[in-house]
């Protein structure tokens, strides 16, 4: 009998699912595990940790993690990288972490072009503190500090990060892709593999912004979750690459 | 027995590099010596100031109110330090760009035209080493010997062409007599 | 490396020093007046094939240091005051995490931005720090070049020996200054990091380098464990300097480059007649709280003379327990309180004290 599924082998043996039911970070840290084993790097790996419900990264996977804090990811990471170039580097934090408190760090880190490559989960909220407005909360969605709904004249609006990213010379691959459905998560998997690869061939930072469902604090069902990425953010934050540098400088 | 310099003048002159000069020169003397200049903003425009304090033991206060020599390369630099000179104390000032006023009776003054002999000998840019000659002629604590060591010492291998030129300003003074 | 002295700057000398210590990363944001040991080491860096960041700030400076040490190479950052107070979180965490994050404090005017006059404002922030939480730095305090050097050296030495993040506390006068010093080099032994570095989870099993807590047990223990090993740190690198202590009545204490203002002072004093001598913390952060009580029960009463408001008088005040008189001869920043300043407050003082002691 031939097996067709099984935990990856960056994953540790012994984690425990801590996310909340219906969290799609369980299916981004397993495509990450996947990307891992397929390129073979596990054991070359330092990952730059964050703060927020990513944080529990070190839970899940099987590698060299240090600890950053809120924001500091990226500037860890740079830290790590020219210490060790020849290590493999990467960041996993969610669009809190990432594009507010951290915004200026991983701007830099892309227009230094740091052969770092950085996950980023939008979920247009803030999730382990309970759900507030973040950086990417959407026109019109209610959260605990914004009951009424994000109205431009209070809160300003939504940042799109995949594109911000794209726009440092530095980047050599940014994308946004989403995880409500299979072919959007193997789109997915594609999608880091490529901001993975890009650090391997030397071309500079790679970029994931990964479209996450949050049903805990959407209060929502995990389905529903699911059809508000696709119906209410893939509308604002379309999918797409919006950079890609290839081997041969194009 | 320690004694202290005041050196100021206006940026591009060439004082903190004339302070180095003579900081070094203490030190190849085997004395005990510390440089300290005006910094950061202070030093935008307006005067610029080095302080050194040689002594034979450890160097008590790097930063003193008042000062044993004042070496002014110009007017501004003057109207400031001729006030911090202690009682008994000396300040050289350059005269091509300082007028002769002497309004303290209890300092001694000398005047040099040092910008004018930087010029002769086809620079202005060594009015600074011309100063420390004058200084040298005038205090007992600086040697010229080793002011000239000092200034091989701080030209480098890099520089070395200017030599020449530098130990000339050093002895530009020598022949002249001082007012 | 040749023990010949050379004219040098504080700044270029803590720099040297970091590079002789075999400092493998840079990453730091400029700030006078501290900026020449990131000038100086940009091209150095770069020369050596070493790492070099002009990062985008001091919290992004420090937090570099932090990826980079938990590598298990050498690096650093320097800054001063102001900038110094955005980087307290990040210490907070290297504590926690034990990091052996180096951090060069070249003192300017606080509070607030406040400007670049030399002061020492900043004795709390460094000992006792602006993080949360309870954790502590190892603080050490040149008071001249050739210690600039000396301290740097063992900055990079206990940080790694200890995995305890270290300031070297200077100050704008040091930092500024020229004075003739021997650069040496590095005297320590390389330490053995590969029992905790992170370099990949390749033959051995993967390592977690972080503060977070979830279970309150764990959380405890490792709060004792840090303060255990600081116990540790107290016991065996507590430093400091003695001058004329035997027969004193009253001990000037001073930290960084103070020392040398006191210490010209009691010369002064003594051919005065006054038994005067001087007390020099090197390692503020573990402060020598022992010896100052030793002393403190011999009755010798102690004047600390220190350019901010008071900040280590209370360390003083604390380790005397009552014993002896303490008294504070100060200014807030600028220009350093010279030497007959503090003859005549310290005579000042004596004087007040005889007053006092006839009046009861």
């Amino acid at each position: 009998m031939q097996q067709v599924f099984s935990i990856p082998k960056s994953m540790k043996k012994d984690f425990k699912y801590t996310f909340c039911p219906g969290c799609d970070h369980g299916i981004a840290i397993r495509l990450v595990a996947e990307v891992i084993d397929e390129l073979g790097i596990r054991e070359d790996i330092i990952s730059s940790t964050s703060v927020g419900c990513s944080v529990f990264l070190y839970d899940f996977l099987d590698i060299d993690c240090v600890e950053a804090p809120h924001g500091r990811a990226l500037a860890s990471a740079t830290g790590v990288k020219r210490a060790r170039p020849d290590k493999f580097v990467f960041t996993y934090s969610g669009d809190g972490d990432f594009a507010s408190i951290g915004l200026a760090e991983s701007m830099h880190t892309a227009l230094r072009g740091e052969c770092i490559s950085s996950i980023c989960i939008n979920n247009t909220t803030y999730g382990m503190t309970g759900g507030q407005l973040g950086p990417t909360t959407l026109l019109g969605q209610k959260t605990t500090t914004s009951p009424t709904g994000r109205n431009v004249d209070y809160y300003g609006y939504p940042i799109k990060i995949a594109e911000h990213i794209a726009l440092c010379d530095g980047t050599a691959y940014s994308a946004r892709v989403a995880l409500d459905t299979i072919p959007h998560i193997n789109q997915a998997k594609q999608a880091i593999k490529k901001a993975f690869q890009v650090q391997l061939d030397g071309l500079g930072f790679g970029f994931v912004e990964i479209l996450s469902s949050c049903p805990t604090n959407w209060h929502m069902t995990p389905e529903d979750a699911h059809k508000r990425v696709r119906e209410e953010m893939i509308p604002v934050f379309p999918l797409g690459v919006f950079k890609e540098v290839s081997k041969d400088g194009n | 027995m320690e004694t202290n310099f005041i050196l100021a003048g206006f940026g591009g002159q060439g004082i903190l590099l004339a302070g180095t000069v003579l900081a070094n020169a203490f030190m190849l003397q085997g004395k005990n010596v510390t440089w300290y200049p005006c910094y950061g903003a202070e030093m935008r425009g307006g005067t610029v100031n080095c302080e050194i304090v040689v002594s034979d033991e450890e160097v008590s206060s790097v930063h003193k109110q008042d000062t044993d020599f004042a070496l002014v390369l110009n007017q501004q630099s003057f109207d400031r330090f001729v006030h911090r000179v202690k009682s008994g104390g000396t300040i050289v000032s350059n005269s091509t760009l300082v007028s002769d006023s002497r309004p303290r009776s209890d300092i001694n003054y000398v005047f040099a035209p040092m910008t004018e002999l930087a010029n002769n000998l086809g620079s202005s840019k060594v009015t600074n080493i011309v100063s420390l000659g004058v200084l040298a002629s005038v205090s007992d604590v600086v040697s010229k010997e080793f002011l000239e060591r000092a200034v091989v010492k701080v030209l480098g291998e890099k520089k070395k062409d200017l030599l020449p030129l530098n130990i000339k300003a050093l002895n530009s003074i020598e022949n002249m007599c001082l007012v | 490396m040749d023990k010949e002295k050379v004219l040098i700057k504080g700044n270029y000398a803590i720099a040297q020093a970091a590079v002789n210590a075999g400092c493998q990363c840079y990453f730091g944001y400029p700030i006078t007046p501290q900026t020449e040991i990131g000038e100086y080491l940009s091209g150095k860096m770069q020369e050596l094939g070493r790492g070099y960041v002009c990062a985008e700030s001091e919290l992004a400076a420090i937090n570099m240091v932090m990826g980079a040490v938990s590598t298990g190479v050498k690096a650093m950052t320097s800054s001063s005051s102001c900038a110094v107070a955005l980087m307290q979180e990040a210490l907070s965490y290297a504590a926690s995490d034990e990091l052996p994050v180096v951090l060069v404090n070249v003192m300017r005017t606080g509070p607030g931005l406040g400007y670049i006059y030399p002061a020492q404002g900043d004795y709390n922030q460094a000992v006792y720090g602006g993080g949360n939480g309870d954790y502590k730095i190892i603080v050490l305090a040149p008071s001249t070049v050739q210690e600039c050097i000396d301290l740097t050296y063992r900055a990079f030495y206990l940080a790694q020996k200890y995995r305890n993040p270290v300031i070297l506390l200077a100050d704008g006068l040091l930092g500024q200054m020229m004075e003739p010093a021997s650069l040496g080099s590095y005297p320590y032994p390389e330490v053995d990091v590969s029992s905790w570095a992170l370099t990949g989870a390749k033959n051995r099993e993967a390592r977690s380098i972080y503060s977070v807590a979830r279970e309150e047990k764990k959380q405890i223990q490792h709060i004792y464990d840090l303060h255990k090993k600081f116990d540790v740190i107290t016991q065996k690198e507590t430093t400091f300097e003695e001058f004329n202590i035997e027969d004193a009545d009253i001990i000037l204490t001073a930290f960084g480059s103070m020392t040398r203002n006191i210490k010209a002072a009691m010369n002064v004093l003594r051919k005065k007649g006054l038994k005067v001598g001087v007390f020099r913390p090197v390692t503020l952060s573990p402060f020598p709280h022992k010896r100052i009580n030793e002393l403190a029960s011999l009755g010798k009463d102690f004047i600390v003379v220190e350019m901010n408001m008071g900040q280590m008088f209370k360390d003083v005040k604390f380790a005397v327990e009552g014993k002896v008189n303490v008294d504070l001869v100060n200014r807030p920043c600028g220009e350093w309180l010279s030497v007959e300043e503090i003859v005549s407050s310290v005579e000042k003082t004596v004087e007040g004290r005889k007053q006092y002691a006839a009046s009861v």
